[in-house]
């Protein structure tokens, strides 16, 4: 919202010397000034030209080279392309270093190698009007090389460029008397009331006799909450004068006509929206606000059609609709050059029921913008008399005809009473202020206040009541924010000590996020937790849609994901175009179903590496391994199992190699993976080369401690005996079959076997050298035992197919 | 007899320099040191000498002879470290043949940025006895609104573009939380005051995507619950905080904010650390910069968490982490965090 302090200056002094300082103050104590800018300026720089002659531009046929008197009968020359230039006219002229509204900079310009020395200008460049056809012409009585501010008998204003958002809860600052109480209270000047209540009693006066011709009707219950009406007649609609033009300009409208700046102007000097219609165009003698029963076209003043539904507030005479209410009119009601007579509506409307339409139709205004912050209906009646005073000011035949009609809630006032303590109020603050200092505070926002020793009673005004101040902290909000945040020093609390620990899961995060980081060489990634069918599709993964977005940004992020899989899929392909090969991973979040608490979130680790030399399979279940025991969970990696399903990958899922797969068994669930990618899944992404992956629900553990299974044992006494052998083996079975086959040797002196070679011997045999390790701890082991042992090792082994090497 | 020792130890001196074999010298030494060698022959011809001769000669041809070992044991040292020497010369490695010299070895890891500002944040609350605490994504209106005070039709909503989702009939909405506030509940729920905690995590607005906009991004909610505190203590805590962030004092200022969660609301904007407060682009010429926003916890949010809002107050903030993982790298584009570019991500290598 623009702010003038022109403006603002008809109701309250304020030191404008330094525009940045007092924006600042602004900011800090009620709202975020985001801009702050002084209008007028080029004007201050620009005169009336009077053209004096015309001539070809050598080089372009479309240009003119113009000389031109301004200042002090100078003449100066400019190149102009408009089509409108003829000797005699007059216009007006930028110099080189004016700034046009639009921000643009006049600087020394040669134009097809002609230098022009500033610009003639146009309305449009002026911000006059939103377009124009050339330059714009001033009558002929213009007298030259006078300067604009004093042509256009504009002065310089300082503008505030209010954000919007810091002003959602105040319905009071939408009209620059609610902003000007503001400065009151901060530059503690006093707030000057034009609209007293000798002047309510005028008005009341004025707008009490005779027989209203238009009346006003609530049928029904509505969106309405009060409906003032009021006919004049004998108003002619023309240009408004210069005044009020310059102010509307300055915070950002465009001049309309006599009739609806006016209205305009009481909306932004008071914050209540209203609406004036042509009291010819509602036929019959009254205006019904009323639920709609059906749906219904309505075409608004901005000339689109709009689809209104059942239970739309609307005002309507007996034709139909006039006004959607609280939002805006029909094109076919408003006030146009020909009105004669007006019919003055101010109402007040329910903040939800406006904020529902209008986002609806997409239609938001000055007007609904303003009545869903919940404005107080006891601003409606001074909105309608100042509208009246403005109207009877510029139009002396003006006539009011028959007295104010009101319909709605009874208009009573109950007071809000909050009592607090100024003990509270300081501690809160942490603050040391004088009682009677919270009290002028409060009364320069026209809280009224009552102190009886530590007590502050507290009546809230109706336009701070509606839905801004509810309880005892928002007084003290007020207080703080105009003594200033600043003056509050910073202070420790004095508190308890206890010691303060990280949650099982953020020290099993950190530790897996380390272990990966420092021991697997990986990085860690984010994808995002919103993906799409077309990327599903990529990863030909079966499940899809458990969570559907409604408003989804677009088809590429509409749903929740169920796995990280096709994320990484995703990240892999990018990733795999600029290395050779590369090891990443994330802990992020499957989104899964549960029938009890509609979602399921489950943390899940995803580690990808991928090589397009040779399969990372191996070494990735080699890091897998190592970061379990890291974290002291009991595993087992198995092979596919009938019986159990994986939970880490869904069963129908093509994309899993059908060799290099291994199950993650955890406290007997499969709760994870190791797995390489199927060469089909990689062709869908382009991959080329190797990508293995892992997948662990780290979820289901996350939120118990991780043990730590160190066991000390003392070192042997007594010397153990190593026997080396090699056995044979066929060339596809795995060394983990022939190391589980010599383990399962039951001799109790038998420590421990290890694999130390593997050669291939044939085409299809490979041999493979074991070490094992004999022990006793209470003695040196006699050969006799030693052999033994060894047979029996042998012997198992042979057993489970894997004979000695001869 | 004195002279001829002296002449037999030059001789020996000069003959050993240039051996370069341990055979040669052993056998060298044998010819004056052996059974039969020149030294030993006067020795054994110290008997037929006269006891005042053998006292004179005898010492002096035992350092001869102890000289000449010595001589020996060191031409074999450095024969053997000659030989090592050359042994290892033929073995040589390029010792430049490492993985630093080499393209597409993996040597190198590293947590993601956001990671690393998230670990030095939650670090820091740690110290100062936060819990960090942690809760769902998609939300239920309650905890995203309701629980908030933000009521349906509260003009509060158009602040926050919601993600919702289709959702069966009589199963309430559903939405992804807008930001980390909804822990304020949960964790208020579950807690007696006093007690203080943060909760970072990942949040979602339905919002166009840019460089500086992202429809997922991180935030670290805060909050201090017990009796009596103060803006003061929120003042103490954030300018704490963001002087360990940032390593160096922080100016801040608390501007009035709107949040319905809060009662009073601020803004709290930090003093601009590119041109510290002289006014430039990123501080949009105004010498600061919006940082947090924060406030004093509205007592019907307390009420909601179950806590007697008469005898217990508090404070919240939020904390933009992507923000801060931007300032302090230089970052240009907030997508590249959600992005899984090795590129980027891997210019954050911890080694």
């Amino acid at each position: 919202m623009l702010v003038s302090i022109d403006w603002i200056k008809d109701f309250v002094e304020v030191d404008d010397s330094n525009p940045k300082a007092l924006s600042e103050k602004f900011t800090l104590a009620t709202a975020e000034v985001e801009e702050v800018f002084v209008t007028g300026q080029h004007l201050s720089k620009m005169c009336v030209a009077e053209i004096i002659e015309i001539e070809k531009h050598p080089e372009a046929d479309k240009l003119n080279l113009v000389t031109f008197k301004c200042f002090d009968n100078e003449t100066r020359k400019v190149v102009c392309g408009a089509s409108n230039v003829r000797k005699g006219l007059k216009t007006p002229f930028a110099p080189i270093g004016t700034v046009l509204p639009g921000g643009f900079e006049l600087t020394p310009k040669k134009i097809r190698g002609v230098l022009s020395e500033g610009m003639l200008c146009s309305e449009e460049e002026l911000g006059l009007k939103e377009s124009s056809d050339g330059i714009m012409e001033l009558p002929e009585d213009s007298p030259t090389g006078m300067g604009l501010v004093e042509y256009f008998n504009q002065k310089a204003d300082i503008i505030l460029d209010i954000d919007n958002k810091s002003l959602t809860h105040r319905p009071d600052l939408w009209g620059h008397y609610g902003m000007a109480r503001e400065f009151s209270a901060i530059y503690k000047n006093p707030l000057k009331n034009p609209f007293d209540e000798a002047w309510m009693k005028k008005w009341e006066a004025a707008t009490s006799k005779g027989d209203a011709p238009v009346k006003v009707r609530f049928d029904g219950e509505s969106s309405g909450i009060g409906y003032f009406g009021l006919t004049v007649e004998g108003v002619e609609v023309g240009e408004s004068p210069q005044w009020m033009k310059t102010r509307l300009e300055a915070v950002g409208l465009r001049p309309i006509n006599s009739i609806v700046d006016i209205s305009n102007y009481v909306m932004l000097e008071l914050g209540h929206p209203n609406h004036i219609f042509d009291r010819d165009k509602i036929s019959g003698s009254e205006v019904v606000v009323k639920r709609l029963n059906s749906e219904e076209e309505f075409v608004t003043l901005d000339e689109e059609k709009r689809s209104l539904k059942p239970d739309d507030t609307v005002i309507s005479d007996k034709n139909g609709v006039l006004v959607l209410a609280g939002i805006m009119g029909g094109l076919n009601s408003g006030v146009t050059e020909n009105t004669k007579t007006i019919f003055i509506e101010v109402a007040n409307w329910k903040a939800a029921e406006v904020r529902r339409t209008s986002s609806r139709l997409g239609l938001r205004t000055d007007s609904s913008q303003r009545f869903e912050k919940s404005l107080d209906s006891f601003q409606m009646k001074k909105t309608l008399f100042r509208i009246l005073e403005l109207v009877m000011e510029l139009n002396p035949n003006a006539k009011i005809v028959g007295n104010l009609q009101y319909d709605g809630q009874e208009l009573k006032d109950e007071d809000l009473k909050l009592t607090l303590k100024t003990a509270k109020i300081n501690s809160i603050l942490g603050l040391e202020l004088e009682s009677s200092e919270m009290v002028s505070i409060l009364n320069a926002l026209d809280f009224k206040t009552s102190l009886s020793g530590d007590h502050l009673e507290v009546i809230v005004p109706t336009f701070r009541k509606t839905k801004d101040i509810e309880c005892g902290d928002d007084i003290i909000e007020e207080i703080g924010r105009i003594v200033g945040y600043d003056n509050i020093p910073q202070r420790s609390p004095k508190l308890d000590i206890a010691p303060t620990k990280f949650s099982h899961a953020k020290i099993l995060h950190r530790k897996i996020q380390d272990f990966l980081v420092y021991h697997s060489t990986a990085f860690e990634v984010m994808t995002y937790p919103l993906i799409g069918d077309k990327l599903l599709d990529k990863a030909k993964w079966p499940i899809r849609d458990q969570f559907k977005l409604i408003n989804a940004l677009s088809k590429d992020h509409s749903q929740m994901r169920d796995s990280l899989v096709p994320s990484l899929l995703e990240s892999t392909s990018e990733n795999s175009k600029n290395f050779q090969k590369g090891r990443f991973f994330e802990i992020g979040r499957r989104y899964l179903g549960d029938k009890k608490d509609f979602r399921k979130e489950v943390s899940s680790l995803g580690m990808v590496f991928f090589d397009k030399e040779e399969t990372p399979f191996n070494s990735l279940a080699d890091n897998v391994d190592g970061l379990l025991r890291s974290i002291g969970i009991n595993f087992q990696f198995t092979g596919k199992h009938p019986k159990f399903k994986n939970e880490a990958v869904p069963e129908e899922w093509m994309g899993v190699h059908p060799h290099e797969f291994l199950n993650i068994q955890i406290m007997g669930k499969m709760r994870g993976v190791v797995f390489s990618v199927h060469p089909l899944v990689l062709k869908s992404f382009k991959i080329k080369g190797n990508v293995s992956m892992a997948l662990i629900d780290i979820g289901h553990f996350e939120n118990n401690p991780i043990k730590n299974k160190v066991k000390y044992k003392p070192l042997p006494k007594f010397p153990n005996s190593k026997f080396d052998f090699t056995v044979m083996a066929k060339s596809d079975a795995g060394i983990g079959e022939v190391l589980l086959a010599a383990k399962k040797t039951k001799f109790k002196e038998l420590e421990g076997v290890e694999i130390l070679d593997v050669f291939k011997e044939h085409d299809d045999q490979k041999a493979i050298t074991l070490r094992a390790t004999f022990a006793d701890p209470e003695k040196t082991l006699p050969t006799e035992v030693l052999t033994q042992g060894q047979e029996a090792l042998v012997n198992s082994l042979n057993k489970a197919g894997f004979p000695l090497k001869t | 007899m004195k002279e001829k020792l002296d002449a037999l130890f030059e001789e020996f001196k000069n003959g050993i320099a240039p051996m370069a074999t341990q055979a040669e010298i052993l056998n060298f030494k044998a010819e004056y040191l052996g059974k039969n060698g020149q030294i030993s022959q006067i020795l054994k011809s110290l008997k037929d000498l006269s006891n005042d001769e053998r006292k004179a000669v005898g010492p002096l041809a035992n350092q001869v002879k102890e000289k000449m070992n010595g001589l020996v044991v060191e031409r074999l040292a450095e024969i053997e470290v000659a030989e090592v020497n050359k042994k290892l010369e033929q073995n040589k490695i390029d010792i430049s043949d490492r993985f630093a010299n080499r393209a597409n070895v993996l040597c190198h890891g590293g947590l993601h940025p956001t990671t690393i500002i998230q670990r030095e944040v939650e670090d820091i609350f740690v110290s100062m006895g936060f819990e960090v605490l942690d809760g769902p994504h998609m939300e239920d209106d309650y905890h995203n609104f309701e629980a908030l005070n933000i009521p349906a039709d509260h003009p509060a909503r158009d602040m926050q573009d919601t993600f919702w989702f289709q959702t069966e009939e009589g199963k309430g909405k559903h939405l992804l939380r807008t930001h980390t506030s909804t822990i304020q509940v949960r964790g208020m729920s579950d807690r007696k005051p006093p007690f203080r905690f943060i909760a970072p995590g990942k949040v979602f607005r339905c919002e166009r995507t840019d460089a500086s906009h992202e429809m997922v991004f991180h935030q670290l909610e805060g909050m201090m619950v017990g009796e009596d505190i103060s803006i003061g203590h929120l003042i103490y805590f954030m300018k704490t905080v963001l002087k360990e962030i940032f390593n160096k004092e922080v100016e801040v200022r608390l501007r009035p904010g709107f949040f319905p969660f809060v009662e009073p609301g601020f803004e709290l904007d930090i003093r601009c650390l590119i041109c510290n407060g002289k006014g430039c682009s990123v501080c949009k010429q105004t010498g600061w910069v919006e940082l947090l926003p924060c406030g004093m916890v509205h007592p019907k949010v307390l009420q909601a968490g179950g806590i007697d809002s008469e005898k217990y107050n508090g404070y919240a903030f939020g904390l933009g982490l992507d923000r801060l993982v931007m300032m302090r790298y230089g970052i240009d584009d907030i997508r590249h965090l959600h992005g899984a570019d090795l590129r980027f991500i891997s210019q954050f290598k911890d080694y």
